[in-house]
């Protein structure tokens, strides 16, 4: 791509250079950052001296610039660095961010603003109001399109390997849309209940308020979302999508083959399910003891899969994956767990009593008659297995449970927090004690234990060492053994791996028979439930794309936007509001006697005030509310950065200024008082498209009866190291002055001044009005602001015009009329040191007397207040100078390359 | 959308521990404010210390949820302000 002139910025310099280049016929680029052009200009409320509208004169330059045939624009992208090409002209790189919305179809109707569930301070009306993380960025914006704010995935989101939209459903809950949120879950998985109960949470994990008090309860308020829902006496279904006519089986109804059974069902696929056991689930419904997860709750999602009409068959062993195919399956998905216990491998193993926890916990989850009163119970293992078949067996009425695990507390597999539960049952655990033997005659009626020394060897390959020496004998009537899963494949007839689970490509799931897949434990070996999950959202992804005769490419699952820094999140703000995390619910008891879930569901109020603390780290929460309300269907969030080099012959610099960041006067109280404001906030205070209703005090909403400009705040102040007058803020406040008076006719307003520096065609005309209309001027500089209990501010200023001392004099509001600021961005476009800066470090004129817009660097320029602070019309002016200079090097450059042409063009006719 | 709370909500909880807060924090409890406001407003129109004093936050935090909820639509302000001079706000239906 090559232009002619490439201008960066589009406040009103940035606009009038494309403009006047453009209609001298030359073809321009404009990069602009924001997702509009427009620039400061288009948010001020009336331009000095005339106090005609600003948007009126702004729009229709907005408007020329991006509809010029001569100009392109790129708004919502940034140029990243600009290297000369050595003849003259220059190569720019370019990134255009994306903006997550299809320009063409967004018609710019705000519905995904008004439905969007994240609230952030609106940048465009100087942080006096939200806007949202969809939003279109003004009223006038020109394009006036539609962007969503993404700084990336958020933490929680990120972690979540089912790939559910963690912060997505925790901000729907926050605006009280529990029914979305739970439909939000479900485009994961079907499994909203079980997993608001027995998902181990790693999202909660990397929650980023774990830095600060604690994590978020983000399974819980799955749990509550699922509960209101399946509580509900009208249940919606989910909608049952046309029939493709193509038909899939999945072995196995465990979390992976519920979840692919689900995804595809959902697709318009005809799905059975088989399964082996009697009732469905896999290890939710055989594994998890129902003080973990009520059957009640499996059967809710399930009912879930089985309302579009999957049908399962349990009792079903599938012995022959492939014969499936002969049966008329177009696919089939092997998703059939780890249900193969290992064995002990010690002496005794095979006494009577002896059994293995996936034996027993499958026994009491299904009603089976298991009998434990008043027997001793030694369960080995060290795992969640382990702790599960030992609470089960407490609440079966157990005299006693002892458990024994090789690695000590601190090492062992299950998570702390359910070691620390089952102490608080009663639970006697023998950590670090490994079983020598299970003693007794065909019954087993002891264990012999020795100490373990070691579990793991230097690789972290399990190779325990023991202290043989060291034993000790315990009592028992059963032993549980819980030392591992293991897939049990034999049947299927697939190709395996040394561990006995099915070899399947990790990136596609597909086995050696390209029409099977396979999916969760059985390839993975034993996993959590969220893993098992996200093996089955892939393997659905995948047998899609495998009968759609679309290749099977990993990456095109899901490619997540890298995960947000959780330190730049947390650098957001200054302050943080201590938020105390939710209390745990646990009930325990140090002899349970039945099956009562030992958690309960959050309240509303507790799961309202736990979404409230959610930072909304990736700011788009990813909720898809804007998706569901775009009557356009323009919501993208699939777009990524697109990054573009060109061709450029000149360069306009039109980066514009910073204001004066007012908290850095902290005699005036901004930030701490809240009827402290700026100029710019006053600005917006007045404009059309104000963020308030009135000007009215940010403190309380009162309409202020009299006000204090304090001029000078940043600008030839040595204090904060600007000797610089900044030109503009004496007459912009005095609009203010007029306009303040013209919309609060009873209000006072008095300015606080050094002195008033009206220099400008009828600007002294302009302040002498402002007097006339009421407007009083005190001499003097404002030494400190403090706040009264009623938000009234007693300004403390020297009377250096009247009687003179220190006098005090009380506001209701506070305008600090703040100074302009070098935007020091710029000179990081070019190569270190290469653009040379003012010494106030703003982009330096060559010779700014007789060659205004000239810069150190051939063939850039710059325009308006990037060089030193301008009103409008001298920005305007600028501008003019700058591009003219910028014709001039075009023309210069043509004329030194069109007789290279000619020459070559006359050396081809020869040849 | 059930935006409704449920009683005992968010009404009586005490004031934050940090008296001054981030404006991007106050901001964005709006939505978990929304709807204890629009409780409030459902007796009548009401100012902003008014509002305040019902749901037991500070009015510049309050100014930020009222005036947000005014441009997305969910309050109006009654157009004289009080002879104290604070503007009123009111429930509106939201259109979409």
């Amino acid at each position: 791509m090559k232009y002619d002139a490439l201008v960066v910025g589009s406040g009103i310099g940035g606009m009038e250079s494309a403009l006047k280049l453009g209609d001298m016929g030359y073809k321009v680029l404009v990069v602009e950052k924001a997702p509009s052009v427009g620039g400061k200009m288009i948010l001020l409320s009336k331009v000095f001296p005339t106090l005609d509208c600003a948007s009126c004169i702004s729009t229709p330059k907005m408007a020329a610039t991006i509809h010029h045939p001569n100009i392109d624009v790129l708004t919502y992208s940034e140029v990243q660095s600009i290297r000369s090409d050595g003849n003259g002209g220059y190569h720019a790189q370019i990134r255009q961010n994306p903006k997550y919305v299809d320009e063409a179809a967004c018609t710019g109707c705000r519905q995904c603003e008004m439905a969007c569930n994240v609230a952030v301070p609106d940048e465009f009306n100087a942080d006096m109001v939200s806007r949202r993380a969809a939003y279109i960025a003004f009223p006038q914006a020109v394009p006036k399109k539609a962007v969503v704010d993404r700084a990336g995935v958020s933490p929680c989101t990120h972690e979540c390997p089912a790939g559910i939209k963690a912060h997505g459903y925790v901000a729907r809950v926050r605006s009280g849309q529990y029914d979305e949120a739970f439909e939000l879950v479900l485009e994961s998985t079907p499994l909203v209940g079980s997993l608001g109960r027995a998902c181990y949470a790693p999202c909660e994990e990397q929650c980023t308020r774990g830095e600060l008090e604690g994590a978020l309860p983000i399974r819980q308020l799955k749990r509550f979302i699922a509960d209101r829902r399946y509580g509900q006496e009208f249940q919606p279904s989910p909608e049952a999508p046309e029939s493709n006519g193509k038909k899939v089986a999945v072995v196995g109804s465990g979390p992976a083959g519920l979840t692919a059974a689900w995804q595809l069902a959902r697709k318009g696929y005809g799905v059975k399910i088989f399964e082996s056991a009697p009732q469905p689930g896999g290890m939710l419904r055989l594994g998890i003891p129902a003080y973990r997860l009520p059957n009640e709750v499996i059967d809710d999602d399930i009912a879930n899969v089985t309302s579009l009409g999957v049908e399962i068959a349990t009792q079903t062993r599938v012995e022959d994956a492939q014969g499936l195919l002969y049966d008329g399956y177009d696919a089939v998905l092997v998703a059939a767990g780890t249900h193969r216990s290992v064995r002990l491998r010690v002496p005794g193993e095979d006494k009577q009593g002896v059994t293995t926890a996936l034996e027993f916990l499958r026994a009491v989850k299904l009603g089976e008659d298991v009998d434990l009163a008043g027997k001793q119970v030694l369960v080995v293992g060290g795992g969640n297995v382990a702790i599960d078949a030992a609470r089960t067996a407490r609440r079966l009425g157990a005299g006693s449970v002892h458990q024994a695990s090789l690695e000590s507390c601190d090492e062992m597999p299950a998570h702390d927090f359910e070691v620390e539960e089952a102490k608080a049952e009663g639970i006697t655990l023998h950590d670090g004690w490994g079983v020598a033997e299970l003693t007794g005659g065909e019954r087993v009626q002891g264990a012999e234990l020795k100490r373990c020394t070691c579990v793991f060897d230097a690789d972290g390959c399990f190779a325990p060492e023991y202290d043989e020496k060291m034993r000790k004998q315990l009592e028992c009537d059963v032993v549980i053994v819980a030392a591992g899963m293991g897939a049990d494949t034999e049947a299927f007839g697939l190709e395996t791996n040394p561990n006995r689970t099915l070899k399947a490509d990790p990136g596609t799931l597909q086995t050696a028979v390209p029409q099977i897949f396979a999916a969760g434990d059985v390839v993975t070996g034993p996993t959590m439930i969220t893993q098992a999950v996200g093996q089955g959202r892939r393997a659905a992804f995948m047998i899609d794309r495998y009968l759609e005769g679309t290749e099977l490419d990993p990456a095109a699952f899901e490619e997540f936007l890298p995960r947000v820094d959780k330190l730049e999140v947390l650098r957001r703000q200054d302050v943080y509001d201590r938020r105390e995390p939710l209390e745990s619910s646990e009930t325990m008891s140090a002899a349970p006697i039945d099956f009562a879930e030992t958690e309960a569901t959050m309240t509303e109020e507790q799961a309202l005030d736990s979404t409230a603390r959610c930072l909304d780290c990736g700011v788009c929460s990813e909720c898809h509310a804007c998706v569901d309300a775009c009557p356009a269907d323009a919501v993208k969030l699939d777009m990524r950065p697109e990054e573009m080099e060109v061709d450029v012959t000149s360069v306009v610099l039109a980066t514009g200024f910073k204001l004066f960041p007012a908290d850095a006067k902290p005699e005036y109280g901004y930030g701490r008082y809240r009827n402290v404001i700026t100029g710019m906030q006053m600005d917006r205070l007045l404009a059309p498209t104000r963020p308030f209703n009135s000007v009215v005090r940010p403190g309380d909403g009162k309409v202020p009866d009299n006000i204090a400009y304090i001029m000078c705040t940043g600008s030839r102040d040595a204090t904060v190291d600007n000797p610089l007058c900044s030109r503009i803020c004496c007459m912009y406040s005095v609009k203010h002055n007029q306009l303040v008076m013209g919309a609060l006719p009873l209000a006072d307003v008095t300015v606080h001044y050094m002195d008033v520096r009206a220099v400008g065609k009828g600007y002294d005309e302009f302040y002498q009005q402002a007097k006339d209309m009421g407007a009083v001027f005190i001499k003097g500089r404002v030494a400190k602001i403090t706040e009264k209990e009623d938000g009234n501010l007693i300004v403390r200023y020297e009377d250096v015009e009247g009687d003179g001392g220190v006098v005090e004099a009380e506001y209701d509001m506070v305008v600090l009329a703040v100074g302009v600021q070098p935007n020091l961005e710029v000179a990081g476009l070019f190569e270190e040191g290469s653009l040379a800066l003012d010494e106030y470090f703003y982009v330096g004129e060559a010779d700014e007397d007789i060659d205004p817009g000239r810069t150190n660097l051939p063939g850039v320029f710059v325009a308006g207040a990037a060089s030193g602070v301008k009103d409008i019309p001298d920005s305007i002016l600028h501008a003019g100078a700058a591009v003219a200079q910028a014709a001039a090097h075009v023309e210069k450059l043509k004329a030194k390359e069109e007789p290279k042409a000619k020459e070559e063009s006359k050396a081809k006719v020869t040849v | 959308m059930s935006a409704a709370l449920g009683s005992g909500s968010n009404g009586n909880r005490p004031a934050p521990a940090v008296a001054n807060r981030d404006v991007r924090e106050i901001i964005r409890d709006e939505h978990f404010m929304r709807a204890r406001i629009l409780e409030v407003l459902a007796e009548g129109p009401l100012t902003v210390p008014e509002i305040a004093e019902a749901i037991g936050r500070p009015t510049h935090e309050v100014v930020f949820w009222i005036m947000g909820m005014r441009k997305y639509g969910y309050v109006a302000e009654i157009k004289e302000a009080t002879d104290e001079g604070y503007f009123q706000y009111q429930a509106v239906p939201r259109e979409l």
